[in-house]
């Protein structure tokens, strides 16, 4: 019998990268993280961390259009932030 | 400083001159945001029409960093998406700063505020300090060499760490 692996849906090649900046503190990123995406405090701790120290990390993945929409969002809270497609 | 009130709101609790302070600096990033604002139409349709924003990023540091670039390796993307999108934002920044501008203008004494005042606050002060933080040269290599002990001597700093701390016990209250 196989293990049926996690859903993995190819179509969807898209993600929203949030990059490090000297100036947004990271209690406010984490709590953006939170608060936009409904993330719990760990992942979003975790993400904000992976910002704060490799300088960028992927906050979500989807269509186009959903990352575009979380791109925007991220620019309201001040973040930096862009997309691409998965693979670039 | 933001508190959490024993009613269990937010509350803003000024000393007078931090009101003074903030009008001032508020008013700043309100004519900073207000000076690219399009000329709305009243007709809908004709609004419609010209929901073209600009395609191109800021050459004025503070609002590049307002307005990013959303696509890194893509610039007809990243123009595309400006032209769609940095109009509602940067209407969406000034009602922020408009609300707290007028609720400064009012302030006499501790008051407690509606979750839409946190929000708006929430967001403005990051603006304010992403705008300052800029503006001074925050994470560039000279930094370093700063004295924050004299705000008489960098008084831009000085005025960058006071918003520091008033959005962290904002973010610490939340």
């Amino acid at each position: 019998m196989e293990l049926v692996e996690p859903m993995v849906n190819v179509d969807v090649p898209w993600v929203t990268i949030v990059w490090n900046d000297p100036i947004n503190l990271m209690t406010y990123v984490s709590y953006v993280f939170q608060s936009y995406f409904g993330y719990d405090e760990m992942k979003a701790q975790t993400l904000m961390l992976d910002v704060h120290n490799k300088g960028r990390a992927v906050v979500s993945s989807g269509s186009r259009e959903e990352m575009e929409r979380d791109v925007a969002a991220m620019h309201s809270y001040g973040l930096w932030a862009t997309t691409q497609r998965e693979d670039a | 400083m933001f508190i959490r009130h024993e009613v269990g709101k937010i509350a803003l609790d000024l000393e007078h001159q931090e009101v003074e302070l903030l009008t001032q600096l508020y008013g700043q990033l309100h004519d900073l945001l207000a000076e690219g604002e399009m000329e709305v139409d009243s007709d809908p349709f004709i609004q419609l029409m010209r929901m073209d924003g600009p395609t191109s990023i800021s050459e004025d540091p503070a609002l590049a960093r307002l307005f990013p670039n959303a696509y890194l390796s893509d610039d007809e993307a990243a123009s595309d998406f400006r032209r769609f999108t940095e109009p509602d934002l940067r209407r969406k920044k000034l009602v922020s700063v408009r609300e707290v501008l007028a609720q400064l203008r009012g302030y006499e004494e501790l008051v407690l505020l509606h979750p839409d005042q946190v929000q708006n606050w929430l967001l403005s002060l990051n603006d304010l300090r992403l705008v300052l933080g800029t503006r001074i040269g925050v994470g560039e290599e000279d930094e370093e060499l700063r004295d924050t002990e004299d705000p008489e001597q960098d008084p831009g700093y000085f005025l960058y760490d006071y918003l520091t701390y008033l959005q962290s016990t904002l973010v610490d209250v939340l």
